[in-house]
């Protein structure tokens, strides 16, 4: 027995914006906050829009399905959720008016012959290769060429530092989102602190933020009926379990991991002891205790202070531990191993016949190694020596009730995704490898551009991925490129001319797919054209310019760094909080579908720029002195003549993260309606019965 | 067979504080807590309608714990409520009285959730500031070389608790001896890491409260066919006793046999040769000249046996509780191998009595340091003990925090009532670049400030409970109440003796008012110099810790109730 039901427009465009209703009002640093009841009882405080959603308990599966997306994105960048679904929920009502309207509409041009349903059918799947098409290449080409200039970087130098300001002014803004008003001050200064106490060495800072996005629940602890000014950072690790046994130890105190226990058993799995005699038993009772005391004395003879142990060991071990001065730690969870291990690049320690002589080489050093006693537990807190590019540290969240400090917990760890983010960077190239064909003509310019594009991309990432790298490693690879973006660049022009007038031509229909990818090409070359210019630029202002903060001052070097290679999204780069990407995006999307030839594409850049407004909409709809029809005004007169948008908050935003949001929203809209039948089958446990199920089909 | 049931979807509700349903349960809650409040606060019984145990009480810990609430912003509020007890045991019910007045005051101020946030945000700064600050007019500092102080915390919170049925008597005998178990617990030599020791409370019900005493050392109950047997203690050695602790069964079980298989031959018992190794420890121990061997488990019948019959006296089935005061105050580590024990773990005891109250006996261990104490807690009735027991464990709890922090609030309502007069003065003098940082008008400041007072008043006032007459005098700022009944052409100053804590009397010209009536703000001020500071009368105190604490949590919580804008419910 099977249901049925077509897709109904309709009812996703409903079911996305009861979604959004539902997140509304915990949008922007005005929102307020939610409150959730789990089936247990427990209640949890959030403003966390991915948690409300799947706390709804939906029963629409195409409801599940915007959720599902809504999740997948958030747990990737750690942001986004409600903006995602209130930009979906726009996205869908606007296509909704499309489908509406038939007439005239690109999407039902040639499909008169087909019965109604199927035109439906046809049309929903030509939106949807239409989104997909503009997400691969125009998102893209819009962020490269038009959005690029506005972006600031978060880099205050060519090292790739964050200074202190820019960094807060990030935090700030990402937790004014997440928790609101009320604590925000106080979090971001704790993820700053936390930021630059766990960063050893610039260099690593990539290997620091996968470390503790990977352990986060390792490094914080909660402690709840405290005031949440009591939240702090403390130095080193704090494991979650108490000493089995607790000898204090002053200077440097080495220290072992075990996984498994000392003592050994009787038997062994899988092997039989056969008792022959009451003496025989009693010996070997003996040996093994005998044996766990020379293990014991072994390790303090190797001046092991402290042994963690991911195992809980016999008491038998315990008592000689006590005996020989060796703290034990019991019971560590495999995730707390195997961050130790990881920090400090030691492998657990396994008691044998042939090691329990030789030197113990396997282990490492700790400042302190003391009981430490948060709320009503107690724990260990241990402040390693010698690590690696990450310097433990751990953040304890204090709170009134646990659905605080368990908001601020993955508020933090949200945080610390997103800042992952920040330092990635998006390719052009990537949409290079796409493309399915190329024109015959154009079969020679392609792959010269190749060719440039990358040199460009080494040189690009030479600077983006080694920070350190000098002037002259700059200037050489500059030496490199640039004979050959002059050689390719006439050529280039010389093919362009050429090719302007054909390309109109090629602008119709019926090889749909090709457009887009041409008007790529023919836009592209601008930067790069543009590009040994701005390198010579890039070079005079690297000799004439100090360190200087992003946020306070917006000097044109610092468009300059953000324009000069082919890096869509350079890493680190930001915009002023308050809407101005959506805005940016709306008026070039705009002027983008003003210019292009082609109806779909139009048409479906419309939708999209006009769902990206929704946005600015809500968040500036509750503000007194900035209402949104003034903001708007005023981005797009800036705009108009070249200037920089006015800023009306402190804030930044990484333009990675809303750059995936507008993305993972096309791709979801895509999928959405590409969908055409929703079957509704019912799990039956019996085969036989399956069988006549399959009957009725 | 698996049957998938589908899951509810949840319950939305939008805007829950402008709901009935809870500014209803709210002021039930309050209606609760409120009537609970002081030395002559409301008891409330606790059934469950189905002849199960009755409890009566007063205590929040005990009230909270009992309720069951179904509300999700009532639940959030006692969550945060009992959380607090977790952690500091006293001031749950000012906490509880603070956070529902101040939403029940917010709220009708009716400003937008964020600015009340703000400017409360500040206002607590503002007192927490206060209260840190040398300045402060309302805290006196703990002097730990006389008692005084530390007695009058102690009767302060064994005062507040009327459920325990104490008369003044039994009030002051408690005090006394709930501080001197607590003074046993501190090691005489100051390491750098100080460790307390620990009061162990043995119930002993159906006596009176004045038979209650402390002593140094453990009780172990045993039964008395024991007792018979092991006593009069023959001493081996002169000076001490020695002891053994196990914390490993010693009735002869096998142990750690591993995954494997174990293949006993026909005609060998392996129990025979475990209780052959009992035995042979049981020699070590005599050889070792061992007067007392106490096992965390269980010792086996024959090894009890043996050693009783070589005058070792054995207490076995002591508990994991008991194993860490014992090691502590013996200095024993517990052994865990049954063959050659190290004589370094022996611990040493300075004397062992027996002890019997009512129908119980007691072993009574005496150490050589003390560290470990035993209250013998006595009391008429089962619900008055429990009610005793908790009381008595908030005062010791109380003590351990004043002495990580020594300093103590004036009690009485006096704190609050001088906080919300301190609060009133600042409002009107706040600087405007306070205000443009807060981003809100003087008006909207000056406004939520009084709700904050009011609120803290409001704390203040729930410790009258007869329709007496509450004033506020405008000098100290302090508490000062006036029994119902009075004739109305008198003067306050004929009718008032001692303010809340007790420091100030009617001698001086105090100017009072009605409290919460609309008066001129003024700088309170401090009183820790007055000449009752030092004089032999309890002053009422409270907690410093504990109440700093709990108003910060009572406003935090506070905050995050108003800043709900919605509520999703899960309904499985």
């Amino acid at each position: 027995m099977a249901s049925a039901a077509s897709l109904d427009v309709g009812r996703l465009v409903q079911e996305a914006e009861a979604l959004a209703s539902a997140v509304r009002g915990a949008l922007g640093p005005r929102g307020g906050q939610m409150l959730l009841t789990r089936p247990t009882g427990e209640t949890l405080l959030t403003r966390d829009g991915r948690r409300v959603l799947e706390a709804l308990n939906l029963g629409p599966p195409t409801a599940r399905m915007m959720v599902a997306c809504v999740s997948r994105h958030h747990s990737m960048t750690g942001d986004g959720a409600k903006t995602f679904i209130i930009l979906l929920s726009k996205l869908l009502r606007g296509l909704q008016a499309i489908l509406d309207k038939r007439e005239g509409s690109p999407f039902c041009e040639d499909i008169q012959r087909r019965e109604s349903y199927q035109k439906h059918c046809h049309s929903l799947k030509q939106i949807s290769q239409s989104l997909m098409t503009f997400q691969t290449h125009i998102l893209d080409h819009i962020m490269a060429q038009d959005l690029r200039k506005h972006f600031l970087s978060a880099f205050s130098s060519w090292e790739g530092e964050i200074s202190r300001d820019t960094m807060e002014s990030i935090l700030e803004a990402y937790f004014c989102g997440r928790i609101g008003n009320s604590h925000q001050k106080l979090l971001s200064q704790l993820s700053c602190d936390f930021y630059y106490k766990c960063i050893s060495f610039k260099n690593g800072r990539n290997e620091m933020l996968n470390l503790v996005n990977e352990y986060f629940v390792e490094l914080h602890s909660a402690v709840t009926g405290l005031p949440v000014s009591n939240s702090r950072i403390l130095e080193g690790f704090v494991l979650h379990r108490d000493f089995a046994v607790y000898c204090p130890a002053d200077g440097d105190i080495r220290m072992l991991i075990v996984t498994e226990s000392i003592d050994s058993a009787l038997s062994a799995s899988g092997l039989e002891f056969v008792v022959n005699a009451e003496v025989q038993y009693q010996a070997s009772q003996v040996w093994i205790t005998k044996r766990t005391e020379a293990i014991m004395k072994h390790l303090q003879n190797n001046n092991i202070k402290v042994l963690l142990s991911s195992v809980k060991q016999q008491e038998i071990v315990t008592y000689y531990a006590k005996i020989s001065g060796i703290s034990i730690v019991e019971c560590l969870s495999s995730e707390e191993i195997s961050l130790l291990c990881k920090t400090t690049g030691i492998s657990p320690f396994i008691p044998t016949r042939d090691n329990i002589c030789s030197e113990i080489t396997e282990t490492m050093i700790a400042k302190f190694c003391q009981p430490l006693v948060l709320g009503s537990k107690r724990y260990v807190h241990l402040g390693l020596t010698k690590t690696c590019a990450f310097q433990p540290h751990c953040v304890i969240f204090c709170g009134p009730v646990h659905g605080v400090t368990e908001q601020h917990a993955s508020a933090f760890h949200g945080a610390f995704k997103m800042l992952q983010q920040l330092f990635k960077a998006v390719d052009l190239s990537d949409g290079c490898e796409a493309q399915p064909e190329t024109p015959v003509n154009g079969q020679q310019l392609k792959t010269s551009m190749a060719e440039t594009e990358k040199q460009f991309i080494d040189f690009s990432s030479l600077v983006g991925e080694n920070p350190s790298c000098n002037q002259t490693d700059l200037q050489k690879s500059a030496d490199l490129a640039m004979p050959i973006v002059e050689l390719e660049s006439d050529f280039m022009f010389s093919a362009l001319i050429d090719r302007g007038s054909s390309v109109r031509e090629l602008q119709k229909p019926p090889v749909k797919c090709q457009h887009p990818s041409e008007t790529w090409i023919k836009n592209k070359s601008e930067p790069v054209v543009t590009n040994h210019r701005i390198c010579n630029d890039a070079m005079t202002a690297i000799e004439n310019t100090s360190t200087s903060v992003v946020s306070k001052q917006l000097n044109s070097y610092k468009h300059t760094v953000q324009s000069y290679t082919n890096v869509v999204i350079q890493a680190g780069s930001v915009l002023p909080v308050g809407g101005n990407f959506e805005i940016l995006l709306h008026y070039y999307l705009h002027s983008y579908a003003k210019q292009c030839q082609q109806p779909k594409i139009t048409l479906i850049s419309t939708v999209i720029a006009d769902a990206l407004l929704s946005i600015p909409k809500i968040l500036y709809s509750t503000t007194k002195e900035n209402s949104f029809t003034q903001v708007y005004f005023k981005a797009t007169s800036a705009l108009q003549i070249n200037q920089q948008l006015p800023m009306h908050q402190q804030g930044l935003e990484s333009v990675y993260c809303k750059y995936q949001l507008v993305a993972s929203v096309l791709h979801c809209v895509a999928k959405l309606l590409t969908i055409d039948l929703i079957i509704g089958i019912r799990r039956l446990p019996q085969k036989t019965e399956v069988n006549d199920s399959e009957e009725d089909l | 067979m698996s049957r998938i049931e589908a899951k509810k979807p949840s319950l939305c509700t939008n805007e829950p504080l402008t709901k009935e349903r809870v500014s209803f349960s709210l002021s039930v809650l309050s209606g609760i807590v409120k009537s609970c409040y002081g030395p002559t606060g409301r008891l409330k019984q606790l059934h469950n309608g189905m002849g199960g145990y009755v409890r009566t009480t007063s205590q929040s810990s005990a009230l909270l714990g009992g309720l069951s609430i179904t509300h999700p912003v009532l639940k959030v509020l006692t969550a945060s409520v009992q959380n607090h007890i977790s952690r500091f045991s006293d001031c749950g019910l000012f906490t509880a009285i603070l956070c529902c007045s101040l939403v029940e005051n917010f709220q009708r101020i009716n400003f937008a959730a964020c600015t009340v946030t703000k400017i409360s945000r500040h206002l607590l700064s503002l007192c927490t500031d206060y209260l840190k600050s040398e300045a402060c007019g309302c805290r006196i500092s703990v002097d730990f070389d006389s008692i005084k102080t530390l007695l009058s915390l102690v009767h302060s919170v064994l005062a507040s608790k009327p459920a325990c049925m104490l008369n003044k008597t039994e009030a002051n005998h408690l005090s006394t001896l709930v501080l001197k178990a607590f003074l046993l617990t501190i090691p005489h030599t100051v390491e750098t890491n100080v460790v307390l020791g620990k009061c162990v409370i043995v119930p002993v019900k159906d006596k009176r409260v004045m038979d209650s005493t402390v002593f140094p050392g453990l009780l172990i109950e045993i039964p008395e066919s024991q007792l018979a047997r092991t006593f009069p203690v023959i001493r081996v050695s002169s000076s001490t006793i020695k002891m053994a602790l196990f914390c490993i069964s010693l009735s002869g079980d096998l142990s750690n046999i591993g995954e494997g298989t174990v293949i006993v031959h026909h005609g060998i018992s392996l129990e025979v040769a475990v209780l052959d190794q009992l035995l042979n420890l049981g020699k070590q121990l005599i050889n070792d000249q061992v007067d007392l061997v106490v096992c965390q488990k269980v010792i086996h019948p024959s090894l009890k046996q043996y050693l009783e019959e070589h005058r070792v006296i054995t207490i076995d089935r002591v508990g994991v509780s008991m194993m860490e005061p014992l090691s502590q105050m013996t200095g024993s580590q517990p052994i865990a191998a049954l063959h050659s024990v190290s004589p370094t773990c022996y611990g040493s005891l300075k004397d062992l009595r027996t002890e019997s109250f009512v129908s119980k006996n007691f072993l009574h261990l005496i150490p050589n340091d003390t560290l470990v104490c035993s209250l013998i807690l006595c009391n008429r009735n089962e619900m008055a003990w429990d009610e005793l027991k908790l009381a008595c464990q908030t005062a010791e709890h109380v003590l351990q925090l004043t002495i990580k922090q020594p300093l103590a609030l004036l009690g009485g309502g006096c704190t609050e009532t001088h906080l919300a007069s301190y609060i009133r003065h600042k409002s009107f003098t706040l600087p405007a670049s306070v205000l443009k940082a807060i981003d809100c008008s003087r008006t909207q400041y000056q406004l939520v400030a009084d709700a904050f007072s009011r609120s803290l008043e409001c704390v203040a006032c729930c410790l009258e409970h007869d329709d007496g007459e509450i004033l506020t005098d405008m000098v100290y700022g302090h508490f000062w109440s006036v029994q119902s009944g009075f004739p109305s052409d008198c003067n306050w100053s004929d009718l008032v003796l001692k303010c809340g804590c007790g420091i100030c009397s009617n001698q001086q010209n105090l100017n009072w008012t009605v409290l919460q009536s609309q008066c001129i703000p003024f700088t309170p001020q401090s009183c820790s110099n007055e000449p009752s500071v030092n004089s032999t009368d309890h002053l009422v105190l409270d907690c410093f810790t504990a109440k700093c604490s709990g108003l910060q949590v009572a406003v935090e919580t506070t905050n995050l109730i108003l800043d709900l804008s919605y509520i999703v419910e899960d309904q499985n």
